[in-house]
């Protein structure tokens, strides 16, 4: 896309707002920065395809009234803004679709206060969330959010998507642990949303930027709620028939107002893979870098054992597809008869087992009442039939919790792909949810699923699924059809098309099905924040404007 | 055919009221009619003004032609969905009538206050007040899963039903708290929760307000989640309790809890072994019990209603007490006071500044505002203007021809 100024010039406008050192039109730079982790874009990576789409600069602001200055900028010039937290998104969200300017947030990255007594804090975006938890633990604190990204994502790039950490049944997800936000609207003014309290009057407009992606405005820094660092971790593996058992186990906790921080249901299935991980028994080696004792959950040195002996889930799905020594060939015929493995694997996973579905709970917080908490929740637990495999399970998940993530590399390099589709619905369609989608996928790829951020009215469900074509382009085309027929099956019972990883590029032609005529207030907020369409333009499913 | 016709074709004549030459008064029964009467009086350029149970329509003297909606007719559940614990109610519901429906099944809209159960669903939505929020359920709002509004150009929008999402803002959000000038609400869907197992009341003396109120958020640390708190000063204890004497500078503090009977046990305990750390020991439960029959089963409150209501977040609570306190008297005033309402946000303080034994003027009314707001607490109602020019951005592009209310907001 050409711009309304020459690159000569824009790096000359740029450096009298950053300075020489932080901003960037670089050729490797800019292509570093034309993707996040969208897998997709990684099917033309591994072929050694260009990007279609690259950004014209990217800076590095330290300050917000640096990042009014560019939106400043950009606005006088009609030129796109993207904002760009630890790229680790896998939706296509930082891509920049018509190029423009990329804002990388990660110098913003101070932990500004922490306020003991309000248990409040006030941090900048750019913070990693891996620093940011290990800042707030010093100080006996924690913000509760452990996405299996944490260390390569940032607190804004968080907020911007609507983040869930691991841990959401106790801490909810970000948006419910915001106070108030600061931003940089469209129109290159900063505000402040919310604060000191929701108590004002007025629509909340934390709650309209949260989750917007950058298209609203920049999201500078946040005022975000803390709890006090627990003082116990429970956690406990449970066993149960079949999904539908483990489903009302769950849902029954829940509504007794019982919030453990963690419920993990995996299907038959994810259960198997679980099973060949051998999760549930100590590992025999030592895992790269020193590590503390998993009950003080505290965040490993290091998200899991290293890449070259790979035992993450996906890593043990390359295992099932090959076989202990099969070629990669293996691999793809196993893969290219999806309905056919499911159904066999599905079949095999229950004999193998004979236990039916894994149940991983864990309730952390503050001692009396965490102790008295998890004494109702495993009595609810097997009052609805779950079996109780003691304390192992739920350990080796929390050792293992982010190894899982770190592991899809394996699957690309031997020409198949992976991707996760995660969605959600209340109790009463969330079966349904889980078969509809579960048979959409399954015509296409091998699939597997968990049932995770669980709440009073609802779940989630998180699918694992994985393909492999012939080609590039053929393998784009069926990663497409998956998760056209994924979304499409997930609308019509009534479910959300995302949980927690946001809309970018993948969802957005799914938003107008997602939210009907709804989609004219955020519309109308884009109107109001953004009037020249120039943040983030292309994204979440908005009419693209002037910008 | 004039404005007032089609009101009545869209509704039913029985069903509009002419106020005066300007004014209509019009009680649809449905979505569909909202929506109606909407496109109707954007036709005309007619203001569209809301009201439910503790609203009532004011003749605005202008040249302009206004609807004031009533939402009495909207008075349906629409679906009851007690596997997922959610009810779809229309905006016309009082809080009482559909806990009348809720509870033979054994369910509830849970522990708010009073407020929540005496007003109708669309106005305990529309308007954002801390007056609404419960340290065992959190805010209000947090309860509404989805919503459903016309828009000024008479579109319905629903927003889908599922417990959290990722798919861009909350969109629900732009209409709560919009006071009706983004869209006039017609249903709300809402979490509810199964009725306790367990109810457990308990009354605890205190040596200061300060010390009430650290014991207050040493137990909520302790993550016990109260279904009801209350400080009471020992003036407002007197008073409250046909003459309960206090030391002075004492404090009542009243607590409920809520649950399986082993979590209320446990909550109850966290508050008790809280007080204890501060100095306190515990009281009549009598006191208790009677606290939360007149919360909760109508017995009447003695006194008149508080004068003024402030909030404050937890660290400047003391502080905004004292402030206040301290300059009623230096006007020759007296200042009582309980606070209730604790969330993590703070909490709402309910002062009677008298002076003379009579009710304060406005002398005092503005020396304990100012007060207030030096050290740090906020009027109940209080608005953020530093965004105004951007809801006016967002209600001209729903609402060109401003019909939705008016005035407010603005």
């Amino acid at each position: 896309m050409q711009l309304a100024m020459d690159s000569e010039r824009l790096q000359r406008e740029l450096e009298a707002i950053f300075g020489p050192r932080r901003v960037s039109l670089r050729a490797v730079d800019l292509e570093t920065y034309s993707r996040d982790m969208w897998p997709r874009l990684l099917l033309g990576y591994r072929e050694g395809e260009r990007p279609a789409t690259r950004p014209h600069a990217v800076v590095w602001p330290e300050h917000v009234r640096e990042v009014v200055a560019v939106v400043k900028l950009a606005r006088e010039h009609r030129i796109p803004i993207v904002p760009y937290g630890g790229g680790s998104g896998v939706c296509g969200g930082a891509v920049p679709l018509y190029g423009g300017i990329t804002v990388d947030t990660k110098r913003m990255q101070q932990l500004r206060a922490v306020n003991g007594e309000e248990l409040l804090c006030d941090v900048e975006a750019g913070l990693s969330g891996e620093r940011f938890e290990r800042e707030l633990a010093r100080r006996g604190y924690t913000f509760g959010h452990f996405p299996s990204s944490i260390y390569c994502s940032t607190v804004g790039g968080w907020l911007a998507t609507r983040a869930a950490g691991q841990l959401s049944t106790k801490y909810g997800k970000v948006e419910d642990r915001c106070a108030g936000l600061t931003v940089v609207t469209g129109r290159g003014e900063v505000i402040e949303t919310d604060g000191p309290s929701r108590a004002l009057r007025g629509p909340s407009w934390t709650q309209l930027v949260l989750g917007s992606e950058g298209t609203l405005g920049v999201i500078t820094s946040a005022r975000l709620r803390l709890a006090p660092a627990p003082q116990l971790r429970v956690f406990r593996g449970f066993e149960v028939d079949d999904v539908a058992t483990g489903v009302t186990a769950i849902r029954r906790v829940l509504q007794k107002g019982l919030r453990p921080a963690v419920v993990r249901l995996y299907d038959e299935l994810d259960s198997l893979m679980s099973s060949l991980g051998r999760h549930d028994v100590e590992p025999e080696r030592a895992v790269v870098g020193p590590t503390p004792p998993v009950e003080t959950g505290a965040l490993p040195a290091w998200p899991g054992p290293p890449p070259e002996e790979p035992d993450g889930v996906v890593a043990r799905l390359i295992g099932l597809a090959k076989g202990k020594h099969l070629r990669t060939g293996a691999m793809h015929a196993a893969l290219g008869q999806s309905q056919l493995v499911n159904r066999l694997v599905g079949a095999v996973a229950e004999k193998i087992t004979r236990r039916g579905c894994r149940l991983i709970i864990g309730l952390e917080g503050a001692r009396i009442r965490t102790e008295v908490e998890a004494a109702l929740t495993f009595h609810e637990l097997e009052a609805a039939g779950a079996r109780d495999r003691g304390e192992d399970p739920g350990w080796a998940w929390l050792r293992h919790r982010y190894a899982v993530s770190y592991r899809m590399s394996p699957m690309f390099r031997d020409g198949a792909f992976v991707d996760t589709m995660e969605v959600a619905s209340s109790w009463e369609r969330l079966m349904d949810l889980y078969h509809s989608v579960r048979g959409a996928i399954g015509r296409h790829a091998l699939v597997m699923a968990h049932f995770s951020h669980a709440y009073a009215d609802g779940c989630s469900i998180y699918f694992t699924f994985a393909g492999t074509a012939d080609d590039a382009a053929a393998a784009e085309r069926l990663y497409d059809t998956i998760w056209h027929d994924g979304l499409e099956a997930t609308t019509r019972v009534g479910g959300t098309i995302s949980h927690h990883h946001g809309v970018g590029l993948l969802k957005a032609p799914y938003m107008a099905a997602e939210h009907r005529e709804a989609m004219a207030l955020f519309e109308a907020a884009k109107t109001a924040l953004d009037p020249d369409g120039i943040l983030n333009p292309g994204k979440l499913g908005l009419v693209r404007r002037r910008g | 055919v004039t404005l007032e016709r089609e009101l009545i074709d869209s509704v039913g004549a029985q069903h509009v009221e002419a106020l005066d030459a300007l004014n209509w008064r019009v009680a649809p029964g449905s979505a569909p009619e909202v929506a109606e009467v909407i496109r109707r009086a954007r036709a005309y350029k007619a203001a569209v003004h809301p009201f439910g149970a503790g609203g009532r329509p004011s003749r605005i003297a202008d040249d302009r032609a206004r609807v004031h909606i009533a939402t009495r007719r909207l008075d349906q559940v629409l679906q009851l969905d007690e596997m997922s614990l959610l009810v779809h109610a229309q905006a016309g519901l009082t809080g009482l009538e559909l806990e009348r429906i809720l509870g033979p099944r054994n369910l509830s809209i849970g522990d708010y206050p009073p407020v929540v159960l005496t007003s109708s669903l669309g106005g305990i939505i529309a308007v954002r007040t801390p007056g609404k929020s419960s340290a065992r359920h959190g805010f209000f709002e947090d309860a509404v899963v989805g919503v459903s509004a016309v828009l000024a150009d008479g579109r319905s929008v629903h927003t889908r039903i599922v417990p959290r999402r990722s798919t861009g803002p909350d969109l629900a959000r732009a209409l709560c708290g919009s006071e009706g000038t983004i869209g006039f609400i017609t249903s709300a869907v809402l979490r509810i929760h199964v009725r306790p197992e367990s109810r457990l009341v308990a009354a605890y003396q205190l040596p200061s307000i300060d010390a009430a109120i650290n014991a207050v958020y040493l137990a909520l640390r302790e993550e016990a989640a109260p279904s009801g708190l209350r400080i009471y000063d020992a003036e407002e204890a007197r008073l409250h309790y046909d003459g309960l004497a206090l030391p002075a500078g004492h404090a009542l503090l009243c607590a409920g809890t809520a649950g399986p009977t082993d979590l209320a046990t446990c909550d109850r305990d966290l508050i008790t072994s809280a007080v204890i750390a501060e100095g306190g020991a515990a009281g009549d439960p009598a006191l208790a019990e009677l606290w939360w029959r007149r919360l909760h089963a109508g017995e009447p409150t003695p006194g008149p209603q508080p004068t003024l209501q402030v909030m404050a977040t937890p660290s400047k609570l003391r502080a905004v007490y004292h402030a206040i306190v301290d300059a009623t008297e230096a006007l020759g005033g007296v200042a009582r006071a309980h606070i209730s309402r604790f969330d993590a946000d703070g909490a709402v303080m309910f002062f009677t500044l008298e002076r003379d034994g009579r009710i304060a003027d406005g002398e005092i009314l503005s020396a304990v505002e100012r007060a207030a707001q030096a050290v740090g607490g906020w009027l109940l109602g209080a608005r953020a203007h530093r965004l105004d020019a951007y809801l006016r951005a967002l209600r001209d592009a729903l609402d060109p021809d401003r019909i939705m209310n008016p005035g407010t907001l603005a």
